[in-house]
């Protein structure tokens, strides 16, 4: 590990038992470079925006914390996290990574499995499914990522209208979920691409759940145009529970990633409910924009979380905290054991989906950030401070939805204009210092990034 | 520098130019070489000027852009982490917000930039990835064909789109509501329909339904020449019903038939036959042999004894070309026995050409334009169709009406209105005129002798008959009757005679009295006079009404207890006025008004404005000469007077030349323009842009304006104001009523 460090910037410093990772092929970038501006880069991730967030750091910072782990001084974790850091800072948009074009019409939803991290699955307005393999095994930087398979309009069991929601099944591979606007909620086998099993109901669906940690029950949380919460059991079959509460639709569900037990759900009357599924009384609680306060304006809209629809839901990786976004262009974090809102202050979030919106919250950084989507562009929020660290722009129309890959803290989005974006960490760049100023241009990859201003003086 | 820069970027984007100045290009290039601060700093500038909403200021914007693109990386990454806005502000990608005029230079910078953005990805794409991202969302979202001529986007076909489809729908709106009125419509109409053909069918029996054999259609509107048969019983009937009666079935008085064979003296067959009549004589020919096995056996036995009968009848041979005059001119004249159906096809034959043609045919207009095609377009045309053969068929009945009467008020009208009675079949039982002899037996006084011929003036003329004198007379007694309550309150009523009688016996003795000038000077005051409807203050015309305004009062209303004095009457004095008095409205008349006001104008010209006193600009409305200067001199003076307060008014450093002076210097505006006027104003707003299009000239249609006066928002919210007060009003007006006053 410590003589590998510095292999190149790309290569993840996750510590990882899968072979398959380190296949990843490391950027074709000359040691020499490496050697000779040692992590400068760092201290601009990227150029363009300008941006420095919060986990900012130098390459002296950097240095640093690798002589501390070299000595031992420091747990592998706290590099990890700063690297990690630091490369969802460089996020932008990478011209050698692309992923194919198969859509032909809006993207709603994006997940990527949680047991490899490699393939990934995105759901259409056209109820097109595909699914895409994110791992380079080319050996060259550049790599467009393969649709392995997908369910076409011309599927015999394709969904009829806009797919909302896609899910790996959190264990394994070899079976997702995907739910639709035509009500219904289909098991596919992955390797057959055919319909396991389909979950009718009575209005459309807009999103489901499985519960990431669950290890004792198979439930599948189905939030509908109904108020109810329905509840699927995989092992039987059928709809076992049904949880009563809310007054209208039910935009997002979401279970906690710390209890397996444990279920939010987001709704148009802009109440969030914790429920515990093995309590058939009611919901535990329902989250409290002002924390119980009784003011003026709470006393009119008791128990809501936000002022509009709610229609964004995320738990953040440890479990702890609970994301959510509303149409009143809030954004609020809850303590998800008390139910308290946090009253962190991300500002205006532009938020005007009328249905759910799917954001995600990256992992193992040191601040966590939210990737939120806020028109045509991705918003990157630093959680606990609520600073807005930079936006992403790339998308031509709206976004619908983003996931965060957490082992190359990589962020893919899909939007309303068909495009499915990788946000990848920049390759470290050299910072241009006065020796290699003159011979920077012949440095440049592409002649494209040349200047063409014409030789002579009175000419412009 | 960077001053510099902003006055290049200004200059360059307003000049209006459908190229960029190649000396100004120059510099601006040169400056943005020898900085990358002044290359944001020409980005910043460019991309606001791209978001002026004049297309020609995005032209050049465009331009130097392109030109800069083509130079600069750090430019290009600039602009590309833009691009987003540089496509809907150079190509209009959004269809909500489409491009700005005006249009030819707006189309023309679309072309520009989509030719560019390939261009672009052509030569960049593969190193900037947004480029690629933003030319495959052009090709494949928003559907540009970049060889297309017209470089249409989707969002300008969506557009057109939308326009069409809304137009559609309001036709679409239309016709339903057309269909709808024709539903409801159709049911009146074919009734009337009916009634006119049945109307017709009266008036001019269809021929066809009294044949036997179908014959060609032309007789339709032959005539036989027995028109002029002497058929007393018919004589009032018009001249067609009588050509026709021949041919009426059995219903007709059989009378009828036997004086057309008689008078015709041809034949003595049956109906069948006589219809044959009616055709010209080589049809006659033709239809005898073709008819003779179908026509009943009276026939047969006709062509047994035909020779017998030619010879009965004194003929020399039955080889006779008989020539039958037949006018072609319809012509029903009206009289009192169709007066009523004639009334009814005029009746109807209005409403079609008044209300049902016009619908119908707009019915057909909406359908075509909606693009319907079904059967309600069939339906419509059909009924089209129906209507104009109905009027066809009215103009060419011809009817010549007889001459109306038109009431008059001025007419006697005492005979008139018994005229007008109407015969009322008698009541059983009831005995309209008990002889004197009788009246004690029903307990009855002895009548008076009816005043009747006492009442009638000498004036009047005589009734029409002596039936009609005595069908008064009866009417008078019968209860039921206007003429007995008439008759009633003349008796009760004697020493009131009625206006018109004692008008004339007053006049006229008075007339045969004094001279012929008096007596002209009061005919024509008479026919100064305005007619007047009779009302009760000339009812009791020169009378004094004792018991005029008197109202008896009860003091208790109580149902068993009451006062000792039972009644009290009080004077009402507006009551006893309200007999005397008669309101005219007196409007006046009207006269347009001929002078204008001629005040002079800063244009030069003279106010045209023709109010009838003050004009709204110039105040009251003086006479003044062909220069507009008052004619009076107190007007004049007046007029110099105002003039000196209101440049009084202005104080004094504020004097036009010396603060355009102050302002040439400081190069500050202190609204010394404003002061001018809008003459000025506008002067200097021409002088800031000379070479660009005007767009405010170009939107300034009659149309504009008018949006601009009727949506502004004080004339909105005084409207809605003036109507919620409307709405007020009438639930204070109805607040009794429980169903307004809930809502």
């Amino acid at each position: 590990m410590a003589g590998r460090p510095l292999n190149g910037p790309q290569r993840p410093l996750t510590v990882t038992n899968r072979p398959r990772r380190r296949r990843r092929s490391p950027p074709l970038e000359p040691a020499c470079q490496q050697r000779r501006s040692p992590l400068a880069g760092a201290g601009q991730p990227r150029a363009q925006d300008g941006a420095g967030g919060g986990g900012c750091r130098g390459g002296g910072a950097m240095l640093g914390f690798l002589s501390g782990r070299q000595a031992g001084l420091d747990e592998p974790l706290r590099l990890r996290r700063a690297e990690a850091t630091r490369r969802v800072l460089s996020l932008e948009l990478n011209k050698d990574r692309d992923v194919e074009r198969i859509h032909g019409n809006g993207i709603n939803s994006l997940d990527i499995e949680p047991v490899e991290g490699r393939y990934m699955l995105s759901g259409g307005s056209d109820g097109v499914i595909v699914v895409y393999d994110l791992e380079n095994l080319s050996r060259k930087p550049t790599y467009t990522c393969k649709a392995v398979c997908s369910v076409g309009r011309s599927h015999p069991d394709v969904h009829r209208f806009s797919v909302e929601t896609v899910q790996w099944y959190p264990h394994d591979t070899g079976m997702f979920t995907s739910s639709s606007f035509d009500k219904t909620l289909k098991i596919w086998d992955t390797n057959t691409l055919q319909v396991a099993d389909v979950f009718h109901f009575e209005g459309t669906v807009y999103s489901h759940h499985m519960s990431p940690i669950a290890t004792k029950h198979c439930l599948v949380a189905v939030g509908t145009k109904s108020p109810k919460v329905q509840l699927c059991d995989l092992k039987s079959g059928s709809c076992s529970h049904i949880l009563q509460g809310h007054k209208q639709e039910v935009l997002a569900v979401s279970w906690s990633s710390r209890h397996e037990y444990i279920l939010a759900t987001a709704s148009a009357d802009s109440k969030v409910k914790l429920w515990d599924v093995r309590r058939a009384t009611g919901c535990l609680t329902t989250l409290d924009q002002h924390n119980g306060e009784k003011t003026k304006a709470s006393s009119e809209a008791a128990n809501t979380a936000h002022n509009g629809r709610v229609n964004g839901l995320c738990y953040m990786s440890d479990g702890l905290h609970l994301l959510t976004i509303g149409t009143d262009d809030r954004m609020r974090l809850w303590n998800s054991s008390t139910g308290e809102n946090t009253l962190v202050n991300y500002g205006k979030v532009r938020n005007e989906s009328r249905k759910g919106l799917k954001f995600a919250i990256s992992c193992g950084c040191s601040p966590e950030f939210a990737f939120v989507p806020c028109g045509s562009t991705i918003a990157v929020y630093t959680v606990f401070s609520g600073e807005l660290v930079t936006m992403l722009r790339g998308h031509y129309n709206n976004v619908a939805c983003c996931v965060f890959q957490p082992n190359f803290q990589e962020l893919y989005s899909g939007g309303k204009d068909c495009n499915i974006l990788a946000w990848v960490p920049a390759l470290r760049e050299p910072v241009p210092d006065d020796v290699s100023d003159k011979c920077l241009p012949q440095q440049h990859l592409n002649p494209a990034y040349e200047d063409a201003w014409s030789s002579s003086d009175d000419e412009g | 520098m960077a001053q510099r820069l902003a006055e290049l970027v200004e200059e360059l984007t307003t000049a209006g130019e459908p190229q960029l100045e190649p000396g100004r290009l120059k510099e601006l290039k040169k400056i943005c070489k020898s900085s990358d601060d002044h290359i944001g700093h020409a980005y910043r500038l460019l991309l606001t000027k791209l978001r002026e909403p004049h297309a020609q200021v995005r032209l050049s914007a465009f331009q130097a852009l392109r030109e800069l693109f083509a130079r600069s990386h750090r430019f290009r990454t600039l602009l590309l982490a833009d691009f987003q806005e540089f496509l809907e502000l150079a190509v209009g990608t959004e269809h909500r917000q489409p491009l700005p005029p005006p249009a030819e230079v707006a189309q023309r910078l679309r072309k520009a930039a989509l030719r560019c953005v390939q261009d672009w990805h052509d030569k960049y794409g593969e190193a900037y990835k947004k480029l690629a991202l933003g030319y495959h969302y052009l090709r494949q979202n928003k559907k540009v064909d970049f060889q297309d001529v017209h470089a249409r986007t989707v969002a300008e076909r969506q557009r057109e789109e939308e326009k069409q489809k809304r137009l559609e729908n309001i036709y679409k709106e239309k016709a339903k509501r057309a269909e709808k009125e024709m539903a409801e419509m159709s049911q009146e109409i074919h009734e009337t329909l009916t009634e006119m053909e049945n109307c017709f069918r009266l008036l001019l029996p269809d021929p066809f339904e009294f044949t036997v054999n179908d014959t060609t259609p032309e007789p339709h509107k032959e005539m036989t020449a027995n028109e002029d048969s002497p058929a007393p019983a018919l004589a009032s009937q018009t001249a067609v019903t009588q050509s026709y009666v021949g041919f009426m079935d059995d219903e007709q008085p059989c009378c009828s038939k036997d004086i057309l064979s008689a008078s015709q003296g041809v034949r003595t067959e049956k109906n069948e036959d006589l219809a044959d009549k009616q055709e010209t004589p080589e049809q006659k020919e033709l239809d005898e042999g073709t008819s003779s096995g179908v026509e009943s056996g009276a026939l047969a036995l006709h062509d047994d004894d035909y020779e017998t009968f030619v010879r009965n009848h004194g003929l020399i041979s039955h080889k006779y070309t008989l020539d039958l005059e037949i006018s072609t001119d319809l012509k029903v004249h009206e009289n009192e026995d169709n007066t009523a159906v004639i009334n009814n096809v005029v009746d109807a034959h209005k409403l079609l050409r008044n209300k049902f043609l016009p619908s119908v045919q707009s019915w057909i207009q909406l359908f075509t334009r909606a693009g319907i095609n079904d059967d309600r377009l069939r339906c419509a045309i059909d009924l089209k169709n129906k209507l104009e053969t109905a009027m066809k068929k009215y103009k060419e009945m011809n009817i010549c009406f007889k001459e109306r009467k038109v009431m008059k008020a001025s007419d006697d009208d005492d005979d008139d209105d018994e005229d007008e009675f109407v015969e009322v079949p008698e009541k059983e039982g009831y005995e309209p005129h008990i002889p004197d002899h009788l009246r004690k037996e029903y307990g009855l006084e002895p009548q008076s002798p009816p005043k009747a011929p006492a009442r009638k003036t000498p004036a009047q003329p005589a009734p029409a008959s002596s039936r009609a004198q005595l069908k008064g007379n009866e009417d008078e007694l019968d209860p039921t009757c206007a003429a007995a309550t008439l008759k009633l309150i003349r008796d009760k009523l004697p020493k009131l005679t009625p206006p018109h009688a004692s008008e004339s016996a007053s006049t006229e003795p008075a007339a045969s009295e004094e001279p012929d000038s008096k007596r002209r000077k009061l005919d024509e005051e008479r026919a100064k006079a305005p007619l007047m409807p009779f009302g009760l203050d000339l009812h009791y015309w020169g009378q004094d009404q004792p018991s005029a305004g008197k109202i008896l009062k009860f003091s208790s209303e109580h149902r068993f207890w009451a006062p000792s004095e039972v009644e009290e009457e009080v004077e009402n004095n507006e009551i006893a006025e309200m007999l005397k008095t008669r309101y005219i409205t007196f409007a006046g008349k009207f006269e347009p008004v001929k002078h204008k006001c001629r005040a002079p104008m800063p244009n030069g010209s003279l106010c045209e404005r023709q109010d009838r006193i003050k004009c709204p600009f110039h105040g009251k409305i003086i006479p003044r000469d062909e220069r507009g200067i008052p004619v009076n001199a107190e007007d004049r003076d007046r007029e110099e007077k105002m003039r000196f307060e209101k440049q009084a008014a202005q104080p004094e450093w504020r004097d036009p030349e010396f603060m355009r002076e102050v302002e040439a210097a400081t190069g500050v505006d202190l609204g010394s323009s404003k002061n001018d006027g809008k003459g000025g104003k506008k002067k200097g707003k021409r002088k800031k842009y000379p070479n660009l299009t005007d767009l405010k000239q170009q939107a300034n249609t009659s149309r504009s304006r008018l949006e601009k006066k009727v949506f502004n928002k004080g004339a909105v919210k005084r409207v809605v104001k003036a109507m919620n007060q409307m709405d007020q009003r009438k639930h204070e007006k109805f607040a009794n009523q429980f169903n307004y006053a809930l809502n």
